[in-house]
């Protein structure tokens, strides 16, 4: 099994604030990886470090085997526009631009400008009806199916999505998540940041940091796992000397942190 | 669609569906337009107003004789003064206005004669002030300095009389004067009377407005007038050498007052040379002396921009045998002034630039502030600095385009009323000027755009993004 991302020893360290605490961690291709925590946990910074659109100040991120510490800001840029999609929290959609403009961005910066397949990619995601829309003129939900459409469109290997269903009602956040579950199906490799148990609990593989450190790790899925131990992968592990951090190569259990009575809601449905 | 097509489509977009934050940029860009449109149309309507106004005040351009007839002085013949004039005439606008001198006697005394057609001098000299009218048939206009010395009023009488001797000269001196200044001061500046009453009088004295006192400015001007005084002063000599005797005296004129009555038509006052002479019709002058012969001097108000340009051209046609002179006084008053004024629009011109880059580039700052999540964004998803400055740029020169568009048709009509309520005249459409405009416009809104859009290319998507 290949590695698409390689995390080795990274830390993020701003004054004598560790947001991320010598990190390590592999992702094969495919993975659906949920990254938890509490607010302030790192979780976002790790994903910044992952996107290319932050640097470690130790350690070194490989994706697809290129290490990014040595790219330039245009060479991180060409890695963002063809390796990663990107779905934000607040959607950070183009208020001027219609949903399918929106998308459209994605492929102008890309490649080619296509609006029949960024029509295509918003009928995916239920919305070719809203194309023509600004979004202003989109609830929420809509904002973020269209911002899971930009992500897809360019068909990158790694989706990151930052808190994809923070601002979603119940109905439109499985509305998100069985898009991310259609885009692995298709083998996409999804790495999802949540403090959302049952976003969480949808990945193959969790890991849960506190403070910028790994505490903990589970596998929501055994095959996933055994197929991942079986190319050689090992569990993400820690430098950092703190009490409770995972520092070997044995995973420490965890309890999703939140939102469980709102998961067992929806897994009755 | 095209990438292009999309660019574009993007560019539209942030224009015309953010019209609020547009119409800012747009009206900082109208108004600095609209303004320097304005000032501009007046830089270039002021000096042609000026050189109008400014002609007003006499001839700027005398053309004289270079060379006299075997009888003393011959003119300039009016086939000469057509051809002349239709020279000036292919250069621009022209007035024109003809002067034959002639030294005369009025009780005794020594004055000069212009013969002159009337609507020529009036329509060039509109700063003479004229009490009473303009001279006709039978009647004359007299300066005010010649009516002070022999206490005429208008509507009183004057007798002429000319004396064929007073207007005899060498024609060597003659010559040399008519060559080396304005035609207009040697044909009296010859005669006895000439010295009798001065030489620096009767030398200035022919000369128009404009016409002498601007000689007094040309180079060379020392010895024109020097020239003028020795050939007066050799040809006084000459003259009297020329007198006859009687009982072995010299032949004194002096209690001779016979001569041709005139009635006094008006008295002209223009503190110069024209308060002492006195000014009659061409056929008047003609009858008076009895010969026909043609003009000392013809002054023009030319309209042409380059004079000294056709000061060359005449002066090279050495077969017309005429010399052209500028009026130095008025040309140079008048490039004076309107470099004044020009200056002073450059300057206030140059305020209101840097007041448009200030409004245009707080303007444009704001708008890339208010979008720098899409900015993040736009990084996030791979576009390059370059891609954002030039989509921000183009964005702005799209504002100073509208900008200055609706800004030089606003700035015109201002013009236009400014010239029609100041100046009474209309201007016309300056299709260059406007087309500058509004480059301009779109420059400096790029211009402007530049820091701002700087520090947005240098934007790090990870912090903007995580903003709340």
């Amino acid at each position: 099994m290949d590695m698409l991302l390689e995390l080795d020893h990274i830390s993020k360290i701003y004054g004598d604030l560790h947001a991320v605490d010598d990190l390590s961690l592999t992702v094969p291709q495919g993975e659906w990886l949920a990254i938890v925590g509490s607010s302030g946990s790192g979780k976002t910074t790790l994903m910044n470090m992952i996107g290319c659109m932050d640097t470690p100040s130790k350690g070194s991120v490989k994706l697809e085997g290129r290490k990014l510490e040595d790219l330039n800001a245009g060479q991180l840029a060409d890695v963002r526009k063809n390796l990663i999609g990107l779905v934000f929290q607040k959607f950070y959609l183009v208020p001027h631009l219609t949903a399918v403009e929106n998308v459209m961005v994605a492929q102008y910066y890309h490649s080619v400008v296509d609006e029949k397949q960024a029509l295509e990619a918003l009928e995916k995601v239920g919305l070719k009806d809203r194309a023509h829309h600004l979004p202003g003129q989109l609830s929420g939900g809509e904002q973020q199916r269209v911002c899971v459409a930009r992500a897809l469109i360019n068909e990158p290997k790694l989706i990151l999505a930052d808190e994809p269903t923070g601002n979603l009602d119940e109905k439109n956040e499985k509305i998100v998540l069985d898009l991310f579950r259609q885009l692995h199906e298709q083998g996409t490799t999804i790495i999802v940041v949540t403090h959302d148990a049952l976003v969480a609990s949808c990945a193959e593989r969790e890991i849960m940091l506190n403070h910028g450190v790994l505490v903990g790790e589970k596998w929501n899925d055994e095959k996933a796992r055994e197929a991942y131990e079986a190319a050689g992968g090992k569990p993400a592990s820690t430098g950092a000397k703190v009490e409770s951090a995972q520092t070997g190569e044995t995973a420490i259990g965890f309890a999703d942190p939140t939102k469980a009575a709102k998961t067992a809601n929806l897994l009755s449905e | 669609m095209t990438n292009t097509g999309m660019f574009f489509r993007m560019l539209f977009s942030a224009v015309f569906r953010r019209r609020s934050r547009a119409v800012m940029a747009v009206v900082a860009s109208l108004v600095g337009a609209a303004t320097l449109f304005c000032l501009a149309m007046i830089c270039i309507a002021v000096p042609q107003q000026m050189n109008e106004e400014m002609r007003a005040y006499g001839a700027n351009l005398i053309v004289t004789p270079t060379e006299s007839g075997a009888d003393g002085k011959t003119g300039i013949d009016s086939a000469m003064v057509k051809h002349t004039t239709e020279m000036v005439a292919a250069k621009g606008s022209e007035k024109h206005a003809t002067y034959r001198y002639e030294n005369v006697r009025v009780n005794a005394a020594p004055y000069v004669m212009a013969g002159i057609d009337t609507a020529e001098v009036r329509n060039l000299n509109h700063h003479w002030v004229v009490d009473g009218k303009w001279p006709s048939a039978g009647k004359v206009l007299i300066g005010r300095d010649v009516a002070d010395a022999m206490g005429l009023e208008v509507g009183g009488r004057i007798t002429i009389g000319y004396r064929a001797s007073d207007n005899t000269s060498t024609s060597a001196s003659d010559s040399s004067a008519n060559t080396d200044a304005s035609g207009s001061t040697s044909a009296p500046s010859d005669s006895a009377a000439g010295s009798d009453q001065g030489t620096s009088g009767s030398a200035s004295a022919p000369s128009d407005e404009g016409a002498g006192s601007a000689n007094a400015e040309t180079e060379g001007e020392t010895s024109n007038n020097t020239g003028s005084q020795s050939s007066a002063n050799s040809s006084t000599t000459g003259s009297q050498s020329g007198q006859q005797t009687q009982d072995g005296r010299v032949s004194s004129d002096i209690m001779d007052t016979s001569g041709t009555e005139f009635r006094v038509s008006g008295i002209v006052d223009t503190g110069g040379s024209e308060d002492s002479i006195i000014y009659a019709t061409n056929d008047d002058v003609t009858k008076l002396t009895g010969t026909t012969r043609g003009v000392d001097v013809i002054e023009y108000s030319a309209g042409t921009e380059d004079l000294n340009a056709l000061v060359k051209s005449i002066n090279s046609m050495t077969s017309m045998h005429v010399k052209a002179q500028p009026v130095t006084k008025i040309t140079s008053s008048d490039t004076r002034i309107i470099t004044m004024l020009q200056t002073l629009f450059w300057i206030v011109s140059l305020v209101v630039l840097v007041l448009t880059l200030v409004g245009v580039g707080t303007t444009i700052s704001s708008i890339v502030s208010q979008r720098r999540n899409e900015i993040g964004l736009r990084k996030a998803l791979g576009a390059s600095s370059a891609a954002i400055g030039i989509e921000f740029y183009v964005e702005s020169a799209m504002y100073g385009l509208i900008g200055g568009l609706l800004g030089t048709t606003i700035g015109f009509g201002l013009a236009q009323w400014l010239c029609v309520a100041v100046f009474d005249r209309s201007i016309g459409f300056n299709w260059w000027l406007a087309a500058g405009s509004v480059i301009l416009a779109a420059l400096v809104a790029v211009i402007a755009s530049i820091p701002p859009v700087h520090r947005a290319t240098r934007i790090d998507p990870a912090v903007v993004l995580r903003e709340e």
